[in-house]
């Protein structure tokens, strides 16, 4: 059994992973970027080694050396977080064959769950119900696609055979439209994955994203921890999550539907540690297979607010052998939580990535309030990775509470060099469509716009109007009138005059 | 000193009376207002009210971020405002549009070529950054000319790109 784990990964999910081996009182490694000498993985970890340059292939994609810093660091595990080579069957094959532990499933099941098609046709072989589509007819030409796409009917959508994260993705309206959309997609797909194969799947129109967060042991217990909602997304990129669905709400008959097919997906490749199993669910609640995660989701923590079950502890209780430490009968959801993914993204300006140092940093706190976050003040947000920077959880006993919750600590959070789409999670929390729970996957992009919702709301113009002229008078320097003490002009003219203004 | 503030149809005249005081369309309020550790959060205290933003300048004007509501703001103090009524209103803005890149990030293609007509909204580079890409789109009609980079070029933030005349 292993007391030191080597994370394989950057950002909040290393710190996080951190905290669970710190917790479980086992020794941690860490590798980083030459980017990342100064992140909070590094200085959080007891050990810490240099992987590369900071481009990710350069780095973090480095099973290799990965590999090889383990060994001599004597660690016994690795953790392989999420992103990166977390879904990567030959990197997890490689762990076992070098003698450590893979905090994760079997190579074979990774494998299995990672080509889509093999995912498709185990499920649907399993009894699981799956979304009409190509998928499982091999690479297929433009020409085929083309011929196939009238059978399975408009909408549809392209996607990535090798993808993931809505890359090499696209909505197709017609065929008139498809040819452009295709050589897009598979350019996309090339440059993401190396690999610009891709495949048509049926657009579920109205659809909603559920997922079902599981866990099995090496001992043949498999259970799954209820719903999150993860509907709330733009370009196929989710941006916050709920647990539990207020689309299943009081339906406790399909939440354990749902999640006895997700346990029966994951026996169907032996699946052992966390997994998740996404489904589509239509306005009438028939649900289908979409794909399973073979990792820790970045959504995580919704589920363990509302379960109480420490995902990641769980995960290396699993490694080392153990039973789970609890039974199906045990889980239940305590009151709702809300994840809001703060990305460094501009809401204003198309949520156009920024980086930079962040010069200031104030988090939220406070009852029922968790921050995941992998920076600080003086760090620099680098463009060479994703653009989360921080992971902001709520959890109330209702979910009316955990939105007035979530408002409250978005109005608390301060991060000042960078832009974030903090402004945009504030104006979803004054949505009545995402109060009312009535939102689908195309919501954000469709139904929401950043204009439309201020345009909504009570506002201080007189208020912006004036705090803008205090400060372009401050910049122009035509007056030291209004200024922070400690910035004061050093003019001693104008000291001398204002000292006989006051004592006149 | 006088200010002529506008936000949208909205006009504000502002006088910075002395430290404190301040006249809003000739309302006088007492303020007390700080910049909080480092720009760009500033605090206002105005009656007894709070307030908290984010004030960012930008190449219009200035952007307030405001209990989550942005105002695009326009300051002029009362002389320019004089002078640009004298001109018939506002600056002539110069025909020629740069590109420039809003973040550093990879040249992953340049659609179109020098000299070659484009539409507004038409797609002049894609540029990939934060393992996202972003298609970066003409405001309007025009030529494209000077095209300074190609796929695989990396560019660094406010980099020109190419122009549109």
């Amino acid at each position: 059994m292993f007391n030191k784990v080597l994370i394989a990964n950057r950002g909040e999910i290393a710190v996080r992973i951190l905290r669970a081996c710190r917790e479980l009182g086992l020794e941690t490694v860490a590798v980083f970027s030459e980017a990342d000498r100064q992140a909070l993985h590094v200085r959080y970890a007891d050990e810490a080694y240099l992987l590369g340059p900071a481009p990710s292939r350069d780095s973090y994609l480095r099973g290799d050396k990965i590999i090889e810093i383990a060994k001599k660091s004597g660690a016994g595990a690795i953790h392989p977080g999420y992103g990166f080579l977390a879904e990567r069957s030959d990197f997890a094959q490689a762990v076992l064959d070098a003698g450590l532990a893979f905090i994760g499933p079997k190579p074979s099941a990774i494998a299995a769950m990672g080509d889509k098609a093999v995912a498709r046709a185990t499920v649907a072989a399993a009894g699981v119900p799956v979304v009409p589509g190509t998928e499982g007819e091999g690479a297929l030409s433009d020409e085929e696609l083309l011929r196939l796409a009238p059978e399975i009917g408009f909408p549809l959508l392209i996607k990535a055979t090798a993808g993931g994260g809505g890359k090499g993705m696209r909505v197709v309206q017609n065929l008139e439209e498809m040819p452009a959309l295709l050589t897009a997609a598979r350019r996309e797909a090339e440059a993401a994955f190396g690999d610009g194969n891709v495949y048509l799947e049926k657009l579920v129109e109205g659809a909603r994203h559920i997922e079902i967060q599981i866990l099995a042991d090496e001992l043949g217990n498999v259970i799954h921890l209820g719903e999150r909602e993860c509907s709330i997304q733009r370009r196929h990129q989710k941006l916050l999550e709920e647990a539990p669905s207020p689309f299943v709400g009081d339906d406790e008959e399909l939440r354990q539907r749902m999640g006895e097919v997700a346990v029966r997906a994951a026996k169907a490749v032996d699946y052992v540690n966390a997994g998740t199993i996404e489904f589509l669910v239509d306005a009438e609640k028939n649900f289908y297979f979409l794909e399973m995660n073979t990792r820790l989701q970045v959504e995580h923590p919704v589920t363990e607010a509302v379960t109480g079950v420490d995902i990641v502890k769980e995960q290396i209780r699993i490694a080392r052998g153990r039973p789970l430490s609890l039974r199906q009968e045990d889980v239940r959801m305590d009151g709702w939580a809300i994840e809001c993914r703060i990305n460094a993204e501009d809401p204003y300006n198309n949520f156009m990535p920024s980086t930079g140092e962040i010069a200031h940093s104030l988090l939220p706190t406070g009852p029922g309030v968790r921050v995941d976050t992998g920076v600080y003040p003086g760090f620099v947000v680098s463009p060479y990775y994703d653009s989360l920077i921080s992971k902001l959880i709520v959890h109330g006993s209702t979910r009316a509470e955990a939105i007035l919750r979530m408002r409250r600590a978005l109005e608390e959070y301060r991060i000042v060099g960078v832009r974030t789409n903090i402004p945009f999670h504030q104006n979803l929390m004054d949505s009545h469509r995402f109060m009312a729970g009535q939102f689908d996957t195309q919501f954000v992009e469709q139904r929401f716009s950043m204009e439309a919702a201020d345009r909504g709301r009570k506002t201080l113009p007189e208020i912006a109007a004036l705090m803008a002229t205090l400060v372009a008078h401050q910049q122009t320097e035509r007056s030291a009138h209004v200024i922070q003490r400690n910035e004061r002009d050093t003019s001693n003219w104008k000291w001398v005059g204002r000292w006989e203004r006051i004592h006149r | 000193m006088k200010y002529i503030t506008t936000i949208g149809e909205q006009q504000f005249e502002i006088e910075i009376l002395d430290d404190n005081r301040v006249a809003v369309n000739g309302q006088v309020l007492k303020v007390d207002f700080e910049s909080i550790s480092r720009q760009p959060v500033y605090s206002l205290l105005v009656d007894g009210k709070s307030y908290e933003a984010y004030i960012y300048e930008t190449d219009e004007g200035w952007e307030v971020l405001l209990q989550g509501t942005r105002y695009p703001v326009q300051v002029v103090d009362e002389r320019e405002h004089r002078l640009r009524a004298a001109f018939g209103g506002g600056v002539v803005q110069s025909g020629d549009f740069h590109l420039k890149a809003p973040m550093p990030g990879l040249v992953v293609s340049v659609p179109v070529k020098e000299g070659q007509e484009v539409e507004a909204g038409d797609v002049l580079v894609i540029l990939e950054s934060m393992k996202m890409q972003n298609e970066l789109k003409s405001p309007r009609a025009g030529t494209v000319s000077r095209v300074r980079v190609k796929s695989g070029d990396n560019v660094e933030r406010g980099q020109t790109m190419l122009s549109v005349v």
